[in-house]
């Protein structure tokens, strides 16, 4: 079958983000001189490999059948985030959130796991949408992953799954009324849900209200992306440049703070090609849901797609200081291992999508 | 089971999507812009400011040097060890420093800077190397080079050269457009406080990289501290020191002067102080016991002192009455010993009394009789403004801070201050320069150097030339005609052979036989502290006078003794050791 025009352009969008990934984690790469095993961005390649291979694989692959599937990735997905609480290992930050020998985020897989779950979820009881049953079983369900993955704690994680949900049910056609319940009792919930986050989470919050409160502690992060991105101008201080990120003024400059340094090096022209590839690549999600033949791959595409522009755009966001600091990577780019497999490997699920539901597709074994 | 119903609302809400991804998007485009390109520049400050630590180096302040070039003042290097935080804990690098050095370190150290201590204030030449050689251990601490002012002449030049010390809240307040900071030296009194902006120098600085762990990545650029000018004075070093030994364990001035340029080659006020324990830091008991002191070490007397002139002031009220016609070669007036005035008896400090004398002659042996007739004669208002017109009374305007002017007493003030009558007793202490008078010794300084020039009046100073860094004379001080007292060269000619005649054969007898030919008057203040005020001032040689001098001795006796036999061997020391010549 021939293949459309926007498939052809995922693809290429895919490996352009996939190289500027490499780049950027290289032009930050402490360890860079430290010879290939060592550094960071040799690892970034390697992850790059495997993630391409989780391309293909899901690209072929049946989406329909993966669908069909959705309790056995539901549990999976809990499984595996209550192993995290109960073996998890504990990185730099103090959160749980890797599974053998920190080569294994759950949290990552959690996020396709439950589009996948949704989709099934929602697509078997279309009859009942814009229901509150519905409505109230998926919220429980959606709400016992998000709550593991937030007691590693990992908020910007969990708030990935708060999103997929709710868009699960924008995407199923939930009504305005509903929309206005979810939002009052959410909004009443606001308050409440202080008493949970912990103190490190609170002064984020705060420092984002006003980065002045205490330029060297929280509110540092902040500070130091919007000086590195607005020293970076419009064309940039030039490749493997720039003092805030080379001088490590930038905290997590190769992971959450990425298009900082990128944009330190590079400018306004470097930054805004990563917006345009990864706005383009949404756009494309969101045109294969609307092409798509049937409701599964209706909803998992926009939920794939729903969960990508959260992410980006919140972490850029946050480099741009609009956002509080929640501790979300920026996909494709930033370096991590989890993150970059499970973002091609999705990227490979909508291709699949995109492919008239996988018609040729192969059959899944399982 | 797939119905278009759903289909159609899906793909309308899937379109919502897209439509507020877009706005999202705007957003967020509209954002980075007004970040990177039009806030731009002031992030890139930030940035900078971020990275690049300023410090800033002390000047290197100009040296003092006396007429013949000695140093009075210059700045020596001195060594600190700083430690920049960061790296190695500040405990370990204590223990590292104690062992290299062999001695104990004395925390808490001070903070200099943001993650900067002072670790040793002061370090040895061989501590220096000890470091230097040892600095792979030491990651962090850095030997730091910073002036010290020294003063190698101490304490008899201490009030006319001063001292420096660290800028007070006052001073920075008022000076900061200056760009003075803290920490700054900044001079106290003398001429480094009189000429501090010619002194103080240039700041250096050193601009340095750091990383976000406070490691000094590398030095952007370093420009050193640098001094402007020296300035050279017309202080004699010798005759200055000679002339402090010469008062020996007594408190007194002495100023030797050409009275021709109003040039100052001494100006001696003791008891002194040691200014290098003043600009290198005293504990405050240290500090209370010097401004405490009953002695007043810390004012320069020559200029801040008062004191009754005594017989010197009989000079004043001579040249009033021979310029008022009162006296004259042909009249004598009768000392008895004494003079009853309405009831009252003033006596004469010779019992017997001088019998006939003449004015010149009442100048050599300081007939009281004499005067106490003129200046009764002359009354308080023409007294008053015959020493006004000498100069007493009245700021000399030299070039050192903190000059005060003597007290001249009408009978307006009398009356006003004390609500009593102006008496004829009054003027009768007056005349011989007792009473309510008081002078600073610069001033009667002046009359006599005024004498010696014949009226021309140069104003006094201390500062000869101003010279640039490389050394080159940039200013050169000419001497400032202040004044010139225009009186009959009768009164000059009475006036300076009356001084001669002093030495010859008057009260100060002492400096008979001097190689030069000398003129002066004694003086002898009876002051309420206790013994009498010894004074001692003149010009020589006197037919053209090349040198003036002051000395007076704070209860010294009378002024034929002690400031006589002064003033005799600071004259025997110039003739051997100037050759008669002002200046080397």
């Amino acid at each position: 079958m021939e293949n459309k025009v926007e498939d052809k352009a995922m693809v290429l969008v895919l490996i352009a983000l996939s190289l500027i990934g490499v780049l950027a984690v290289y032009s930050v790469d402490p360890l860079r001189g430290e010879g290939w095993g060592e550094s960071l961005f040799s690892r970034q390649i390697i992850w790059n490999l495997i993630g391409w291979v989780a391309f293909l694989f899901f690209s072929q692959i049946d989406y329909y059948q993966l669908v069909k599937r959705g309790w056995l990735w539901y549990f999976l997905m809990v499984l595996s985030l209550g192993a995290v609480l109960i073996f998890g290992e504990g990185d730099e930050t103090g959160s749980r959130r890797w599974l053998f020998s920190q080569s294994v985020q759950p949290s990552e897989g959690a996020k396709v796991a439950l589009a996948l779950f949704l989709a099934h979820y929602f697509s078997e009881q279309r009859e009942s949408f814009d229901f509150w049953p519905l409505l109230i079983k998926s919220g429980i369900l959606s709400f016992i992953p998000l709550v593991l993955i937030f007691e590693e704690p990992d908020l910007g994680s969990s708030l990935v799954l708060l999103v997929i949900w709710l868009g699960a049910l924008f995407v199923c056609g939930f009504s305005a009324k509903k929309w206005a319940v979810i939002g009052g009792i959410g909004g009443g919930l606001l308050p409440l849900s202080w008493v949970f986050l912990e103190d490190y989470q609170k002064d984020r919050l705060l420092s984002f209200i006003d980065p002045g409160r205490d330029p060297l502690g929280s509110g540092y992060h902040i500070l130091q992306s919007q000086i590195a991105i607005g020293a970076g101008g419009f064309t940039g201080q030039g490749w493997l440049s720039g003092t805030q990120s080379q001088l490590y003024f930038l905290p997590a400059r190769h992971t959450d703070f990425i298009f900082a340094s990128w944009c330190e090096q590079l400018g306004f022209l470097g930054g805004m090609v990563i917006i345009f590839l990864l706005g383009l690549l949404s756009y494309l999600f969101l045109v294969v849901a609307l092409h798509s033949p049937n409701l599964e791959g209706k909803i998992l595409a926009s939920l794939l797609g729903i969960s990508l522009i959260f992410q980006w755009t919140v972490n850029i966001g946050i480099n741009l200081g609009v956002m509080p600091v929640t501790g979300i990577a920026l996909p494709f780019i930033s370096y991590g291992g989890s993150s970059l497999v499970v973002n091609l490997a999705s990227a490979g699920l909508v291709y699949n999508i995109s492919k008239s539901g996988g018609k040729e597709s192969w059959k899944l074994w399982i | 089971m797939w119905n278009d119903e759903i289909q159609e609302r899906v793909n309308q809400r899937i379109t919502y999507l897209s439509r507020l991804f877009l706005i999202i998007l705007i957003l967020l485009s509209f954002r980075f812009w007004y970040l990177s390109v039009l806030q731009g520049d002031w992030y890139k400050q930030k940035s900078e400011q971020n990275r690049v630590r300023i410090f800033s180096l002390p000047p290197i302040r100009g040296s003092i040097y006396d007429r013949n070039n000695q140093v009075l003042a210059e700045d020596i290097p001195r060594f600190r060890l700083i430690f920049e935080k960061g790296g190695v804990e500040v405990e370990e690098i204590e223990k590292r420093v104690e062992r290299i050095l062999g001695r104990e370190l004395s925390p808490p150290f001070p903070e200099r800077a943001v993650g900067e201590i002072i670790l040793v204030d002061q370090l040895s030449m061989e501590e220096v190397v000890k470091i230097e050689e040892a600095q792979n251990e030491l990651p962090g601490v850095i030997v730091e080079s910073y002036p010290v002012r020294h003063y190698p002449c101490g304490e008899p030049f201490a009030h006319a050269v001063g001292y420096v010390g660290k800028i007070n809240a006052e001073e920075l307040k008022m000076l900061r457009s200056e760009g003075y900071e803290m920490e700054d030296r900044i001079g106290k009194t003398g001429v480094e406080l009189e000429y501090e902006s010619l002194l103080r120098g240039e700041k250096g600085y050193r601009r340095i990289e750091v990383n976000a762990l406070g490691k000094v990545v590398g030095v952007l650029d370093y420009r050193p501290p640098y001094f402007k000018n020296s300035v050279v004075l017309t202080l004699d070093r010798e005759l200055q020191e000679y002339s402090y030994d010469l008062l020996g364990n007594k408190n007194g001035v002495i100023i030797v002067g050409d009275p021709y340029t109003g040039e100052l080659f001494a100006l001696v006020s003791k008891p002194s102080f040691d200014p290098q324990l003043l600009s290198w830091g005293m504990s405050t008991e240290e500090w209370n016991a010097l401004s405490q002191n009953k002695d007043r070490p810390l004012t320069n007397r020559p200029l801040q002192a008062i004191y009754p002139p005594g017989s010197l002031f009989k000079l004043v009220i001579a040249t009033g009455a021979l310029e008022e016609g009162l006296t004259g070669r042909n009249r004598k007036i009768f000392c008895p010993g004494f003079l009853d005035y309405n009831e009252w008896r003033y006596p004469c400090w010779r019992r017997g009394g001088h019998g006939s004398v003449g004015i010149e002659e009442a100048i050599a042996q300081s007939c009281n009789v004499t005067f106490y007739t003129l200046g009764l004669e002359l009354g308080p208002d023409k007294i008053i403004n015959w020493a006004n017109r000498l100069g007493v009374g009245q700021p000399s305007g030299i070039d050192l801070p903190g000059e005060k002017t003597g007290f001249l007493p009408t009978p307006e003030w009398k009356k006003r201050q004390l609500k009593e009558m102006w008496y004829p007793g009054d003027t009768i202490n007056l005349s011989i320069g007792q009473g309510y008078l008081l002078v600073t010794p610069l001033e009667m300084y002046r009359v006599v150097s005024s004498i010696a020039t014949r009226g021309e009046v140069y104003e006094p100073h201390i500062l000869k030339k101003v010279l640039d860094s490389k050394g080159e004379v940039v200013r050169e001080i000419t001497p400032v005609l202040q004044d010139r007292i225009e009186l009959r060269n009768e009164t000059w000619e009475s006036l300076i052979r009356g001084m001669e005649e002093v030495v010859n054969s008057g009260t100060g007898r002492v400096c008979r036989g001097l190689p030069v030919k000398l003129a002066a008057k004694t003086g002898t203040a009876q002051n309420p502290q206790g013994e009498d005020h010894s004074w001692f001032s003149g010009f020589f040689p006197s037919s053209h006078p090349q040198v003036a001098f002051l000395v007076l001795i704070e209860h010294g006796g009378d002024g034929s003794g002690e400031a006589a036999q002064t003033a005799r061997k600071l004259i025997e020391w110039w003739e051997e050791n100037r050759g008669g010549k002002s200046g080397k």
